[in-house]
């Protein structure tokens, strides 16, 4: 088919290529630091992961940081679709302005936490301290028991809108009638939103939490700017301990096997992404 | 049926009361959670504004000013003339009043350059989304052919590859190509984060419009390609502005792949300008926030004023893929 061609080749060579490509590269040692010898090493790039305790902290991290920032999407994102479901003065303002936080880049989102956070000017420090819930100003990114917090909340903050609109679509589907009939029934606002909307909204959850686990596991930028993995390895996370390894420990096919790792888990994630919309499709 | 009482029955009172009453208090949930909402999305941008508009001087105050004394455009004046001064050193650095942002990095003078060098990528990536998504699409919308199922699932497959599985594989081919800090390193890869999610906006359009427009071009002698180009691309104007706006938010905001494949001005694109600024512990708090500023400014602007295609065009791609 000749339409076609161009996507195929486009995504061949820039998508199923380097897939392809990593997942040799995973069974190879290669260090750019010895360039010469990059000698074939079968699994154990994978095997030496097993027994690798940096690994699996970065891996628990990441999966506490996706459980954190993917319950709160869906919990926020679920209040706030429920009000801009409603008829009121102002209501199309709001949804524009709910659309800012998806729109800035993510290191301009980075930056602005950092500086919200920041231990001597910042402003949640300011506003605590002046409504006297601190009184002194505290090193919050500093702090490991709250930085991987901190930044699920920069994530949260930034993914919110885009959870909202995916749950609008699902809430906007529901047929006005069914309410209709609830009410004739004589249920209650609680029991109609129990029984009518929470039940018609659940595809769109799944697609949100599906979604945003797959942005989440795989988020690097806030990591990045905020904390660089630290303090300590209190953000330490999967996708940070990759660019370790593989960018400045230039050890490339462990990167590798990592990043197909995570690769792999994406896809089996997708897998049910795809079955909860396959009838769509 | 004589003497009946005229008020009415006391149950109908009390039910209309309620009923005011229940009006009264969604109303004031309804308010109050709008103005919840509306604190939560736009306190952290107004105060990194506030902050961008402030001076040194004032930017360092405890508790912090949420509003500048007085205000200021210095950060923004230093970053458009920090190409014409000479170059920053030690002395210019601290020589004069701190407050006019003198404490800008050496790499100030990169940082107009580099929205030049995302604009151009940006650019090119959209055009070619276009050209590659297009025709795609539309043959798996309107066309019938043996393994359409198999494209759609192997084009679903690609949109959700993580980008950090791909930088490995990429930096060793765009090394060998030598086409490190270059800004096509830049645009080929950015086409695997991008080109799913636009055949599926394109995908999801073309099906909604009806296959008789198909029929009918044809019969009138159209070929495939004049019935796309003729036919359906001035139909699916809305859905070629999303794409558009997706692809060029998405290239605009990039930054891990852009990590990995620049070096120097030639390539840099703004976010990993910014990234460099952040952790430099020299750069002023006012500098670096105006140029927080001048980076959301541009797509924001770009979402609030096609908000209606943005929104319809993340459900569409959303729900299809």
């Amino acid at each position: 088919m000749l339409f076609l061609a161009p996507v195929m080749a486009v995504l061949g060579a820039v998508a199923v290529f380097p897939i392809a490509y990593s997942l040799y590269i995973s069974f190879f040692s290669i260090k750019l630091t010895r360039p010469n010898r990059t000698p074939f090493v079968g699994l154990k790039n994978y095997t030496d992961l097993l027994g690798d305790e940096a690994f699996w902290g970065a891996v628990w991290r990441t999966v506490s940081f996706s459980l954190v920032s993917v319950s709160a999407i869906a919990v926020i994102a679920l209040l706030v679709s429920l009000l801009l479901n409603q008829e009121f003065r102002g209501r199309r303002i709001l949804s524009t302005i709910l659309l800012v936080p998806w729109a800035i880049p993510y290191v301009a989102n980075a930056l602005m936490w950092k500086w919200i956070y920041d231990s001597s000017y910042g402003a949640l420090n300011g506003i605590l301290y002046q409504l006297d819930f601190i009184d002194k100003y505290m090193v919050w990114l500093g702090d490991q028991d709250k930085t991987l917090f901190l930044i699920a909340n920069a994530f949260v903050w930034k993914e919110v809108p885009l959870a909202t609109i995916l749950l609008l679509v699902s809430l906007k589907s529901i047929p006005a009638d069914l309410y209709l009939a609830a009410r004739v029934d004589g249920a209650t606002v609680w029991q109609r939103f129990v029984h009518v909307t929470l039940p018609a909204m659940k595809p769109g959850f799944m697609l949100v939490m599906i979604y945003e686990t797959m942005m989440a596991i795989r988020h690097f930028d806030l990591f990045f700017v905020l904390t660089e993995g630290g303090p300590g390895s209190a953000s330490h996370v999967l996708s940070w301990h990759i660019y370790v390894e593989t960018f400045r420990n230039l050890s490339f096919g462990s990167g590798a096997a990592m990043s197909y790792l995570l690769a792999i888990a994406t896809f089996a994630l997708s897998y049910l992404f795809i079955r909860t919309l396959g009838r769509k499709i | 049926m004589t003497n009946m009482p005229i008020t009415p029955p006391v149950d109908t009172i009390d039910y209309r009361r309620r009923q005011t009453m229940a009006r009264i208090v969604q109303r004031v949930v309804i308010l109050v959670s709008a103005i919840v909402l509306a604190i939560y999305v736009l306190a952290p941008v107004s105060w990194l504004v506030s902050s961008a508009f402030q001076t040194e001087t004032e930017i360092v105050s405890i508790p912090p000013h949420w509003i500048p004394d007085e205000p200021t455009l210095g950060n923004f004046k230093a970053i458009f003339t920090a190409g014409d001064s000479a170059p920053v050193t030690y002395e210019t650095r601290s020589g004069t009043d701190p407050a006019a942002g003198n404490f800008i990095p050496s790499t100030a003078k990169n940082l107009l350059p580099s929205m030049g060098n995302s604009l151009i990528v940006a650019t090119l990536v959209v055009i070619l989304n276009l050209l590659v998504g297009v025709p795609a699409a539309y043959a798996i919308a309107k066309i019938r052919f043996w393994g359409r199922n198999a494209s759609v699932y192997f084009i679903l497959l690609t949109r959700v590859i993580p980008d950090i599985a791909l930088v490995v594989p990429f930096f060793l081919v765009i090394r060998k190509l030598g086409m490190l800090d270059t800004l096509w390193s830049l645009v080929i890869t950015y086409l695997a984060v991008t080109v799913p999610f636009t055949v599926f906006i394109l995908i999801q359009y073309f099906e909604g419009l009806p296959d008789e427009l198909d029929k009918a071009a044809r019969v009138d002698g159209c070929s495939r390609l004049q019935a796309l180009i003729k036919v359906f691309l001035p139909l699916s104007l809305p859905s070629l502005v999303a794409v558009v706006l997706f692809t060029f938010l998405t290239s605009w905001n990039e930054f891990l792949l852009a990590l990995m494949f620049t070096q120097t001005s030639a390539s840099q694109t703004l976010p990993i300008l910014l990234a460099s600024f952040t952790s430099d512990f020299t750069v002023s708090f006012s500098f670096l926030n105006a140029a927080g500023v001048l980076a959301i400014v541009p797509p924001v602007i770009v979402a609030i004023v096609f908000e209606r295609y943005i929104v319809s065009g993340l459900t569409a791609g959303a729900v299809k893929g």
